[in-house]
């Protein structure tokens, strides 16, 4: 016997997802608009805004040559820091393990327009120029616990009875991690670097402080494009982020548990 | 398996991002924290005398006037979140697991979109020429102005902040045995009297730490406040943009950014401890 459910729910599912949706939904439909202005429903379809794209310096330039670059940067970095991060607190035992192990995950709990504020005074201090190495020095800060969230959930997943059973076959236990444990973490540590990569590419609190010239990210000059007024190319620029986004969610959902990542 | 050596090889791998955060989060918070007990010099910008004045100006009425609009926009929003929240976290939890796999995509696609572009997405929909002024043009209504204004900021941070409120919400209640909902209504209980006394409950764990998140993200917000508020509607977030960068009053803006993480901690730590007693209380010892 099952009591019927209040009419609440699916009207409050529907207005949330509509609220998440539409907004990007609204986004890509500006995108392809023939006309001028940000009109929705667009007044007709055209791929004009998509050519003000590739043909915009700024755009290409924060698009391919900053965000991309920074992106990928930090997936690599964060994916090293974080897996070796994860294995520390996970695998070994040693006085003040629990409170490293919070301590890693300390910069999700700072506001990040914060930490980009102090980041910005930090490198002024030191006399570090805005630079691809000061934005992906920053990412790395907040991309990083991601990493060590899916490593942590792929460790404790495993079977701790197969790198017994290599060892006890005479592997040592480096060997019994490499050969057994390290590739049954593929998925968890591809979809870390594929987190620090989405946190990277769609960052804008730190992004603020840290974008100098040659070094404005794609969303930070999206969003100096919309203070200034624009046009739909700023539209065409945000569906590109939105797809690629979407794709690399689609990806993790595939290989990993998407639930552990958030 | 864990490893207990005599030697320190945990250093070898968990010492990097250590170093690292040490290097790149302490520091520079702690600098923070010395700035803002130094002099705003308009000259040399930080002059090396101490003072309170920092902290002392937050007394003025335009300063606490700022922390209780920040302070309201982000409590009206976590409420509004959790009210909207709590149904659908219910429903993805209960639902089939295909069901629930596209939930959770279409809710974490957007949430990994930058902010800018879903507030930007908000001020096409709520703006003068927008869908929601179109469509009461069409219903013969006359068109209202809500861009700049509390609501569409408040409009802006529910829906870029509510994954946040979901997410923990249906963890909780997926751990929810379905058998204690099916007692419940067998006993002749209504959905409604269920949920106030099975789901609500049990899940308040999973409400502690959504609303959590929400209040402090929606305290720091800086893009949706000055995309859909503008200069009418300021909050903390512009106020700290404004003095790093524009007017360089940086140990000014250094001590509401230490008022800021100090207010997010303390708010952490309570929820720690609320959750934990909960945790405690469901034992049955």
């Amino acid at each position: 016997m099952s009591v019927r459910r209040p009419v609440v729910l699916p009207v409050a599912v529907v207005l949330v997802y509509t609220g998440l949706l539409a907004p990007l939904l609204v986004v890509i439909g500006v995108s392809f608009n023939a006309g001028g202005g940000f009109d929705f429903p667009p007044r007709g379809l055209s791929l004009r805004w998509y050519s003000t794209f590739f043909a915009s310096t700024p755009f290409v330039t924060a698009f391919f040559r900053v965000s991309l670059v920074v992106g990928v940067l930090t997936a690599i970095g964060a994916t090293m820091l974080g897996a070796l991060a994860a294995i520390g607190v996970v695998r070994f035992r040693f006085p003040g393990r629990e409170a490293l192990e919070a301590f890693f995950l300390t910069p999700l709990l700072v506001p990040h327009i914060l930490l980009g504020a102090a980041l910005y005074l930090y490198f002024v201090r030191l006399g570090m120029k805005p630079s691809l190495l000061t934005m992906t020095l920053s990412h790395l800060v907040i991309s990083t616990p991601y990493v060590i969230r899916s490593v942590t959930a792929g460790l404790v997943g495993i079977d701790p009875r197969l790198e017994e059973a290599a060892m006890s076959l005479g592997a040592s236990r480096a060997q019994a991690f490499f050969k057994v444990t390290l590739p049954l973490l593929r998925s968890s540590l591809m979809s870390g670097a594929i987190f620090a990569f989405i946190i990277s590419f769609s960052d804008i609190n730190l992004s603020l402080f840290l974008s100098g010239p040659g070094t404005t990210t794609l969303p930070m000059h999206i969003f100096s494009e919309i203070q200034w007024g624009g046009d739909p190319t700023i539209a065409a620029a945000s569906a590109l982020q939105i797809v690629i986004v979407g794709l690399l969610i689609l990806l993790v959902q595939r290989v990993f548990r998407l639930r552990l990542m958030i | 398996m864990q490893i207990a050596s005599r030697r320190p090889w945990w250093l070898l791998f968990a010492g990097p991002y250590g170093l690292y955060l040490v290097i790149l989060l302490v520091i520079p918070i702690a600098q923070i924290a010395a700035f803002s007990v130094l002099t705003y010099s308009p000259t040399r910008i930080v002059a090396r005398e101490l003072t309170a004045g920092n902290y002392t100006r937050l007394l003025d009425p335009y300063f606490v006037q700022l922390f209780l609009r920040t302070m309201r926009l982000a409590l009206i929003t976590t409420v509004i979140c959790a009210v909207l929240g709590y149904p659908v976290a219910y429903v993805l939890a209960r639902a089939r697991p295909s069901v629930m796999a596209v939930g959770l995509f279409l809710l974490v696609v957007p949430l990994m979109v930058s902010t800018v572009i879903r507030t930007f997405g908000w001020t096409v929909i709520l703006g003068r020429n927008g869908l929601v002024n179109q469509t009461l043009l069409l219903l013969g209504l006359d068109p209202i102005r809500i861009m700049y204004t509390e609501t569409a900021v408040i409009i802006g941070l529910v829906n870029v902040f509510i994954p946040f409120m979901v997410l923990p919400l249906m963890a909780a209640i997926e751990r929810i045995p379905p058998s204690l909902e099916e007692a419940a209504t067998n006993l002749g209980a209504s959905w409604v009297q269920m949920f106030a006394r099975v789901i609500l409950p049990m899940s308040y764990p999973g409400l502690v730490s959504g609303a959590l998140l929400v209040y402090t993200v929606s305290l720091s917000a800086f893009v949706t406040p000055v995309l859909m508020g503008g200069a009418r509607v300021r909050v903390v977030g512009s106020q700290i943009f404004d003095e790093v960068l524009v007017s360089f009053n940086w140990p000014g803006a250094s001590s509401l950014a230490l008022v800021v993480i100090a207010v997010t901690l303390i708010l952490v730590f309570l929820a720690l401890r609320l959750t934990r007693n909960v945790a405690r209380g469901e034992k049955p010892s």
